[in-house]
């Protein structure tokens, strides 16, 4: 993968999510007053803020919502796709769409998560085309 | 916020002619435009007892106590400052909030000023934006290496998409402001352009081509507020704040809303319901142009056109001087100037267009102004309506 080179910070909240993605399974919060998922993860529920959010793991699933092909970045390398990704769950996440070509994207396309370990600690989610269901 | 309208006025205003501004401090720089737009208004810094800057990001020459450090170089110790961050809007949203500080008696001569020099800034320090940082939400997205220009790419491709808007359309956005750019001396860029010229410039991030995108200049400028009855006796003709409003929305990509409204949508409808008017009273504006969408999305939350309506609106021309809303008069941020917070400069552009003072098209007898800002990627948003 280019240009993916900045690990992210893991922190007390965030250890669960970056501790499942190791293991190839990708979590959101749920909260748990209202059932409602939210995204990005955080240490209280926007939904209902005293209470904490539990986590739960997602279907990895979505769909493209909308994306920039990354010509010219900050540094060289071949260009990258930047998107929005909806998950199954209604949740949008940023992430990479990953193998397929610019002339293929468009929204709506399906699409599923997957892995690339940047090192010891972190396996960072990207999304790749899926056959539709 | 109706008993704020019209309490306080800007009585000065000035744009650095530079461009390129090797090996000058922006330090420095901003003194020239204070000092400027003193003169302007016919004050010296001795009457000056409030101070607001926003110069603690890279190439601005500050750092976390930069009002502090800006106020020293200068040589003041004003009673009231203010360096809220917000992005390139901060200075519409200063001058709402020195409105209040005048009209309150907590300030009664405030300085706005700016001044980044990006094009020789040597220092690879951070910058506090949250466009940097992969901790908190940001670890959640700076990993994948988003460059400025590809969230605001994901805004034009999901315009497009939600409401057929064509790269033709805003491509026209550009093209539109360069023609206001041709007759400004002062203007970065003032060879005309055409809609194929800004298709056929390399791709950055899709949907935006180069010529989507703004120029990086050095450079800054500086407004000088004070009391309505204060204004009246000054040098030139006071103008008079009569709307504000301001709203911070979001600072991650995820949660950009489906359907784009941006925080424009709050702080249009406040400055509006402030100064008594409607978008169709507005006899000139300057909206904050990084790239070509970031002015179509501000026309659609400010009112000026419906959801989606903004590609239709630019292409027909109602931006150009003689269309409904005329906008961006001196080139804008596209192709005049833009060191990085180009906010302050959508407030001196109105000023000069209420005296009739614009140096690229001048809209005949405007008496109603609008400037309106973003900070970030639609993050934050101030709108500021001016009147003579």
């Amino acid at each position: 993968m280019t240009t993916m080179t900045i690990p992210p910070v893991q922190d007390e909240t965030s250890a669960p999510f970056w501790e499942a993605a190791r293991e190839g399974r990708f979590l959101i919060q749920r909260c748990p007053e209202t059932g409602r998922f939210q995204w990005y993860p955080r240490a209280h529920s926007i939904h209902a803020p005293h209470a904490r959010p539990e986590w739960v793991e997602a279907s990895g699933r979505g769909e493209l919502l909308t994306y920039s092909v990354v010509h010219r970045g900050n540094q060289r390398g071949d260009p990258y796709v930047c998107a929005l990704i909806r998950l199954e769950e209604g949740v949008t996440v940023f992430s990479r769409v990953e193998g397929i070509a610019e002339a293929d994207l468009r929204p709506g396309l399906p699409l599923a998560v997957a892995f690339h370990q940047l090192d010891e600690a972190t396996s960072l989610p990207v999304f790749r085309p899926r056959p539709a269901a | 916020m109706k008993d704020l309208s019209g309490k306080a006025a800007i009585a000065g205003v000035f744009e650095s002619p530079r461009r390129d501004a090797p090996r000058v401090h922006p330090f420095a720089l901003q003194m020239e435009c204070i000092l400027g737009a003193l003169d302007d208004a016919g004050l010296t810094l001795k009457d000056v007892d409030g101070l607001c800057a926003a110069s603690g990001d890279w190439a601005e020459g500050g750092g976390t106590m930069d009002v502090v450090e800006l106020a020293e170089y200068i040589g003041i110790a004003p009673t009231y400052v203010n360096s809220t961050d917000v992005g390139g809007c901060s200075y519409i949203l200063q001058a709402g909030q020195a409105a209040a500080a005048i009209a309150t008696g907590l300030a009664e001569v405030v300085v706005i000023s700016y001044a980044a020099c990006p094009r020789w800034w040597p220092l690879n320090t951070p910058s506090f934006d949250p466009f940097v940082f992969p901790a908190g939400p940001g670890q959640y997205e700076i990993p994948y290496a988003p460059t400025l220009i590809s969230t605001y790419g994901l805004f034009a491709r999901r315009h497009m998409d939600l409401y057929g808007t064509t790269p033709e359309q805003l491509a026209q956005v550009a093209v539109t402001f360069r023609n206001h750019a041709m007759r400004n001396p002062d203007a970065r860029l003032r060879k005309p352009i055409t809609v194929d010229d800004v298709l056929a410039s390399p791709m950055i991030a899709s949907p935006l081509h180069r010529l989507d995108c703004c120029v990086v200049t050095d450079g800054g400028g500086a407004i000088v507020m004070t009391s309505r009855e204060r204004a009246r006796d000054l040098k030139k003709p006071p103008v008079h704040l009569v709307g504000y409003g301001a709203a911070v929305a979001r600072t991650q990509n995820s949660q950009i809303p489906d359907d784009l409204t941006t925080p424009a949508a709050l702080s249009g409808p406040r400055a509006f319901a402030m100064a008594g008017v409607t978008p169709d009273e507005i006899d000139v504006a300057q909206i904050y142009d990084a790239f070509t969408i970031t002015p179509m999305l501000a026309l659609e939350d400010l009112g000026f056109c419906g959801r989606g309506e903004s590609g239709a609106f630019v292409a027909d021309g109602n931006l150009t001087l003689g269309g409904i809303l005329p906008t961006n008069t001196d080139g804008g941020g596209l192709s005049s100037n833009h060191p990085g917070k180009r906010g302050i400069f959508t407030l001196i552009e109105s000023v000069r267009q209420l005296r009739g003072e614009g140096p690229g098209v001048q809209v005949p007898d405007a008496r109603l102004a609008l400037a309106h800002g973003l900070g970030g990627t639609f993050c934050s948003a101030a709108t500021a309506i001016l009147a003579r």
